[in-house]
């Protein structure tokens, strides 16, 4: 496909048009001095820039974090039950970095294989993804580590990537050839292969400054037979049961349904909802399968890092959120790397 | 991305806004103010029919979230009422709720509910005169402010600019103080494990790359020397205390002067032994929010008080004094006047200020996972028989699960900005949690760090002031 080389201000020119368009644009912005996704109404509101990142991911985007299933009004015998409108408008997540982007795959695994989610399927429908490759990696970075790049192009229909000064403009789907189309083109320079090659350097600079451990794929059946080590309660003591992480996970998908009625009508609901909860698992009858705290993270973290078919990437994208917020501390990456090596150790000293 | 709710089914019902007239949730106790209204009743007084009726044995049965979900089911504006000091069948349920109320009123109020549609009043069961009163008064202030605003994200507030925190840079810190404390702390931790007095320090050690030092619990005198003390944030070893009580006994739990609070607090209700728990203090050299020195340092000298078992300074460590100093308050909180500033606005833009907040919150209870203070088995935010909080992760249950933290805190919150530390979505928590305490202890007197002390919101005088009741 082609490509364009372009400039802040034809960048700016082309999200205005995208933003007056039919359709929303959901892209990083301030809110009250905290960057998030949300919709914008003018171009300026926008922060596009090749470092930093938002708060949280633009998963509530697609998977609001408590939407109504249907609705319904009670008056004396006569019941209406409403329910939500199936075909969403158009969005762009405009802005987003490629492990956000990876992140949406992730989520398309569990929510639209098998049974696919209605109210999911129809807003990924209408979701276009226009990415920013990274030119700086934060501390807490290591998409490296779990297969991911910095410029990666996994989820994304058109991606952007800074030259220094402007920017390179590349549709890789159908899709995003079309958004292109629609709103640009008009007056833009085609990108020379030295653009494109300035953006392959940049990804490799980026990707090695990340400098954290690679978590290979054998380590998923070595973690999973060492369940049982005790390296998991020496971690795990830590983790406060609170949810930041899987809240602001791109790739968490877990959700809770609940009924929400009076005499005058009701609504079903459901919730985004987290592993790291004791209430997660725990039967009507007080039982709870995993029982303490260790057990909670141990669960996250192997679903992250290793619970997978073989022919699956691991869940986690290295967005470095839950690294950056936990509030305990823990560091998914370090965890992993410290509980491989324990239940290694003990592999091979033949006491596994 | 739209979606449906209840209030779009029924919108017919907020369409008839013209013909409005105001609803309002009496909540009267059994034993004065029903008998009083039936008094009305039957004395054949007229008032206005705006108002329902739930009766409760007694006002101190009433619990904010009560009044929170008579404003979540619709209703413009609420009155509590109950029986005078003095008259209660319960004897003093409602000088414990006047308590309750004065700090809920006040909490309200900070976060912009418009005072026209919260009122308090006694009324015995002779009063039928006075209930007719005040019900037409209620409904004429609920009346003239209108229809409930509605909750959730408003561009209203965005305006708000609060006045600058501070910003001096990070705490400045010799290296040869923090060597010594270092050692120091060190000792002994140790020696509190050799010597049988804990089977295990928690503190603060622990830490991935570039992160601020996070808690660390310590089972061997060896192991202490991973112990860490120095200006960065990323945990309180408080955090963790009822849980290494219960599993290890006996626990050394080391503090900074804003934590020590939370520590007492555990041991006063009964969550730890004081008598099994070795509090070191250490000389706190402030602690580092970001790239300058966190708000709550203004105030505070991070001298350990008297009352930590163990107190380590520079100096070197020695037995504390057994008994609570005066804490030295310094002013020159920026809260207090971020706080000034947000009370000078109109209800409206506070209102629309803290909706904003609210808002973002996830609900992913760090706030209340990171307190130490936070310590029930089972959270009100869990129960769902009645649900008190709605789970919805949206305007309905926000406001109620911010505002039903912050006054379980009221009182008992020792400021150490753990919640507001642990928060992902920047919600100025510490903003609330100070404001309670500035009106818990402008009412109530200081809270101080005794093991006697009672909390102010489990306690009661037969003065305690009462200007907002009628």
């Amino acid at each position: 496909m082609r490509s364009w080389r372009i400039t802040d201000a034809e960048l700016r020119q082309w999200l205005q048009r995208l933003i007056d368009g039919a359709g929303t644009v959901i892209a990083p912005a301030s809110d009250d001095g905290l960057l998030v996704y949300r919709p914008i109404s003018s171009a300026d509101e926008a922060v596009v820039e090749a470092s930093g990142i938002t708060r949280w991911s633009a998963k509530e985007r697609l998977l609001p974090r408590t939407e109504t299933l249907y609705a319904y009004t009670a008056s004396g015998n006569e019941v209406t039950v409403a329910s939500p409108p199936t075909e969403p408008s158009p969005q762009v997540l405009f802005g987003v970095p490629s492990c956000d982007a990876a992140g949406l795959l992730r989520l398309d695994d569990v929510l639209l294989s098998g049974i696919e989610d209605p109210f999911y399927a129809a807003r990924r429908r209408a979701t276009t993804v226009v990415s920013i490759a990274c030119a700086e990696a934060a501390p807490e970075c290591f998409c490296t580590a779990v297969g991911g790049s910095p410029a990666g192009v996994a989820g994304v229909d058109v991606r952007l990537a800074p030259l220094g000064e402007g920017w390179l403009v590349e549709p890789l789907t159908e899709r995003g050839g079309e958004l292109v189309a629609a709103a640009g083109v008009a007056g833009w320079q085609e990108a020379t292969a030295e653009d494109r090659t300035k953006v392959v350097e940049m990804e490799h600079r980026v990707a090695s400054s990340i400098g954290r451990e690679p978590v290979p794929p054998e380590w998923a059946e070595l973690l999973e037979a060492g369940f049982d080590h005790q390296v998991w309660e020496r971690i795990g003591w830590y983790c406060l049961g609170c949810s930041v992480c899987a809240s602001v996970c791109p790739s968490c998908s877990c959700f809770d349904m609940h009924h929400e009625a009076d005499v005058f009508g009701g609504e079903e609901l459901r919730t985004w909802d987290a592993c790291t909860f004791a209430l997660f698992t725990r039967h009507a009858s007080g039982h709870n399968p995993r029982s303490t705290q260790a057990q909670r993270f141990r669960q996250r973290l192997l679903h992250k890092l290793a619970f997978r078919r073989s022919d699956e990437p691991v869940r986690c994208v290295g967005c470095g959120r839950c690294v950056a917020l936990c509030p305990a501390g823990l560091d998914i990456h370090s965890e992993v790397v410290a509980a491989a090596a324990a239940i290694a150790e003990e592999v091979s000293n033949g006491t596994g | 991305v739209s979606t449906v709710n209840r209030a779009e089914v029924s919108a017919g019902a907020a369409a008839a806004a013209e013909g409005w007239q105001p609803q309002i949730v009496a909540l009267v106790c059994n034993w004065c103010s029903y008998a009083g209204a039936d008094m009305a009743g039957t004395t054949r007084l007229q008032y206005p029919p705006a108002v329902r009726m739930v009766r409760f044995p007694c006002t101190g049965r009433m619990h904010p979230l009560m009044v929170l979900k008579a404003f979540e089911g619709g209703a413009d504006g609420v009155l509590v009422s109950g029986c005078h000091p003095g008259d209660c069948h319960y004897v003093h349920g409602n000088l414990v709720a006047r308590r309750r109320f004065a700090i809920f009123r006040a909490l309200m109020d900070f976060l912009g509910l418009d005072m026209r549609r919260l009122h308090f009043s006694w009324v015995s069961a002779a009063e039928g005169q006075k209930w007719a009163r005040v019900v037409l008064e209620v409904t004429e202030a609920v009346r003239a402010a209108g229809p409930l605003p509605e909750r959730g994200y408003s561009e209203h507030g965005a305006d708000v600019d609060l006045p600058a925190a501070q910003d001096d840079g990070p705490p400045q810190v010799s290296d040869e103080a923090l060597t010594a404390l270092r050692s120091h702390l060190r000792r002994a931790a140790a020696s509190a494990l050799e010597d049988g007095r804990a089977m295990a320090v928690l503190g603060l050690g622990r830490s991935s790359r570039g992160r601020p030092h996070a808690p660390l619990v310590v089972t061997n005198a060896v192991d202490c020397q991973q112990l860490e003390w120095g200006v960065g944030w990323g945990g309180s070893p408080a955090s963790y205390l009822a849980a290494a009580a219960r599993e290890h006994g006996r626990v050394a739990v080391v503090a900074r002067a804003c934590e020590l609070g939370g520590v007492i607090g555990l041991a006063r209700e009964g969550q730890v032994a004081r008598d099994r728990l070795v509090i070191i203090g250490v000389q706190c050299l402030g602690a580092s929010d970001g790239d300058r020195l966190a708000d709550r340092c203004a105030r505070c000298s991070g001298a350990p008080d008297g009352s930590c078992d163990v107190v380590v300074t520079p100096a070197g460590a020695v037995a504390g004094t057994g008994s609570p100093g005066e804490a030295e308050r310094r002013p020159g909180d920026p809260r207090d006047r971020q706080i000034a500033y947000l009370e000078s606005l109109p209800h409206a833009q506070r209102w629309g200020f803290w909706q904003r907040q609210l808002a973002r919150c996830l609900r992913c209870y760090a706030c209340r996972a990171v307190c130490p203070l936070c310590y029930c088995s089972s959270c009100v935010a869990e129960k769902h028989r009645p649900q008190w909080v709605s789970t919805a992760i949206d305007s309905r249950g926000n406001t109620a699960w911010n505002v039903i933290r912050a006054l379980h805190l009221a009182g008992r919150c020792s400021g150490c900005d753990e919640c507001t530390r642990a928060c992902p979505a920047d919600i100025r928590l510490d903003l609330l949690n100070r404001k309670l305490t500035q009106e818990v202890e402008e009412r109530y007197g200081q809270i101080g760090l005794s093991l006697e002390e009672r909390s102010a919101l489990v306690d009661f005088r037969m003065e305690d002031g009462e200007e907002f009741i009628r």
